[in-house]
């Protein structure tokens, strides 16, 4: 009997959550989003409404005397709604102000399914430690929005250099020699601070801590490998025979860090003139394990490009990839290690083919998103990141 | 590869229903109604284009009967023979093709996806763990088919979305003719 993924049975729900053990709340999330696929897709949402589920938190949270202003949609990433809005409120220890906002919202399936509350705890957790914008409220069950969200402050910023012309959610963004230097630096000592971040300290309740070893790397196998098997229509061999291979070659963790999980350039907003990033975006995907997945990541040649000289590789456009690790472990005190980061490259061209080609083609199938035809245009990017992930795995095999 | 057009044009016409159409100005009338006519036009396509194969079939086969018949009604009509000759031409080549139009494309979607499925399956199964046993070799061997079929194909794929401009080097890539040729050969 074939899998209907489109109306999951409670049986095969249930069979992928035994096979697949991962973070508690990472399963929570995927389950409820198997258990509403096959509920009614997504349909456009007027700000009035959004505005009214934003005053309808705020009253929840005690906050009186507010008035929410200017509301308007917000551009950039394909995965989440979001509304800047002003608020007038007595905000404690400041007293009557006004202070701009954004709203961060799920649409009714994205295509990177993931938890609001780690999301707004993990922001909190990072404050001080890197610039992130200030979160301030969480409705992580949609009890006043119409999907789960977070509330943080507005961050004034670019993500992209005004000239720069830029494929969809970041990728290949041209970074002018100009802003190399400054924010190159910045790049690599933020990436050091949260890997260095005493993570223990914070409230981080909607995280599960591994133990040491490979209990953070298999949770984050079943996790993405759980994605690939519950919203993959067409199943592409390469992917099982990568799994095979990572699930044979799992790097043990030396050090149990804050994993940013997507950090690269597109995902910071950066002051043009005083070129200093002023805040790190996207944290839905992190998570508590080894930091060569971030390393590997922001150093991808996907993200990055080359310099004028048409030779050098600049990891997101901003320093040479041996001068980037080698800042890196000095600001870290952490060493980079090879074997491993050949590990992770491998590990997050997986998660994000299984992002692009399985979760943004089930997403968009079913009209689930707010932008499903940029989501579908995403799964095209798929097959160049598969090459990359074969010629990877030739080289390991 | 799954960017089909059924996939493409549900997104598209999603994202003119909810998102364009609501925007454009409701006092430009021309610009409303082409609007409109773009996303009728479009689920016209997206209602028909999975028919289009049978169609095309289906009047293939009602013409080759029609001709049939008419050169048996003006078989014994000198003044027709010209006519009926370069029709026998024709019906010739249609009949041939009609013979081989057989699979309908739904079909050879559908025998593609279940060749990924179990073939991903054994690939999993094979190099699983296998306590007592050190499969390296096997999962060694498996990759090198793998890896080799995957360079074909994902070839293929990014030729085929070559246009979306994500390619570093789009310069080196064959186009998608040279690569699936011009089409089923002669019979």
């Amino acid at each position: 009997m074939p899998i209907d993924k489109n109306r999951p049975s409670e049986a095969w729900i249930g069979a992928l959550r035994a096979r697949f053990p991962c973070e508690r709340e990472i399963e929570r999330v995927l389950t409820r989003k198997l258990a509403r696929r096959a509920g009614v897709g997504f349909a456009p949402l007027g700000l009035e409404t959004l505005t009214a589920g934003i005053e309808a938190l705020l009253r929840a949270e005690s906050i009186a005397d507010f008035a929410v202003t200017e509301a308007r949609w917000l551009a950039g990433g394909a995965s989440k709604l979001q509304v800047a809005f002003k608020l007038g409120w007595h905000q404690p220890d400041i007293g009557r102000c006004v202070t701009p906002m954004v709203l961060r919202m799920e649409p009714a399936e994205s295509i990177s399914e993931s938890s609001r509350l780690r999301e707004f705890q993990i922001i909190k957790a990072l404050d001080g430690v890197v610039p992130v914008p200030r979160a301030y409220w969480v409705d992580a069950e949609a009890r006043y929005l119409p999907y789960p969200a977070i509330i943080y402050g507005f961050v004034e910023g670019v993500a992209k250099p005004s000239a720069s012309s830029t494929k969809v959610t970041g990728v290949g963004t041209f970074m002018p020699p100009s802003l190399r230097p400054s924010l190159g630096a910045d790049f690599t000592s933020h990436l050091a601070c949260i890997h260095r971040t005493d993570w223990q300290a914070a409230d981080l309740s909607a995280f599960d801590q591994p133990a040491p070893g490979l209990q953070a790397i298999l949770w984050e196998l079943n996790h993405w490998e759980r994605v690939w098997e519950e919203d993959a229509h067409e199943d592409v061999p390469l992917m099982r025979l990568a799994s095979a291979w990572m699930r044979r070659h799992m790097p043990a963790v030396d050090h149990v860090s804050v994993v940013h999980g997507d950090y690269r350039t597109g995902n910071f907003l950066f002051d043009e003139t005083a070129r200093q990033i002023t805040a790190w975006l996207d944290w839905e995907m992190a998570y508590l394990g080894d930091r060569h997945a971030d390393l590997a990541w922001a150093s991808k040649d996907l993200l990055g490009h080359l310099a004028e000289d048409g030779k050098t590789f600049l990891v997101g456009g901003l320093l040479p990839r041996a001068e980037f690790f080698a800042r890196y472990e000095q600001a870290a005190d952490l060493p980079v290690v090879p074997a491993t980061l050949s590990f992770y490259d491998i590990f997050g061209t997986y998660k994000i083919v299984a992002i692009c080609l399985a979760t943004g083609y089930r997403a968009a199938r079913n009209g689930k998103t707010h932008q499903d035809v940029l989501v579908a245009w995403l799964c095209g990017i798929s097959y160049s990141l598969l090459d990359d992930l074969r010629v990877k795995l030739e080289a390991v095999l | 590869m799954e960017l089909r057009p059924a996939f493409q044009l549900k997104t598209v016409i999603k994202a003119l229903t909810d998102v364009v159409l609501p925007a454009v100005d409701a006092n430009n009338k021309l610009a409303q109604e082409q609007a409109r006519l773009v996303i009728g036009m479009l689920q016209l396509v997206a209602l028909r284009q999975p028919l289009m194969y049978r169609y095309e079939r289906d009047e293939l086969a009602r013409f080759l009967a029609l001709a049939a018949s008419l050169q048996d009604e003006t078989r014994a009509q000198p003044v027709a023979a010209q006519a009926s000759r370069a029709l026998a031409e024709v019906v010739t080549i249609g009949t041939d093709v009609l013979a081989r139009a057989r699979a309908e494309p739904a079909e050879l979607e559908s025998a593609n996806f279940a060749l990924r499925e179990k073939i991903g399956a054994l690939v999993t199964a094979s190099c699983a763990d296998d306590p007592g046993n050190d499969n390296s070799a096997r999962l060694k061997a498996i990759g090198a088919k793998v890896t080799a079929h995957a360079k074909a194909q994902l070839l293929r794929e990014r030729s085929w979305l070559l246009m979306q401009g994500w390619e570093a080097d789009p310069q080196a890539l064959p186009t998608i003719e040279a690569l699936i040729g011009d089409g089923p050969p002669a019979p």
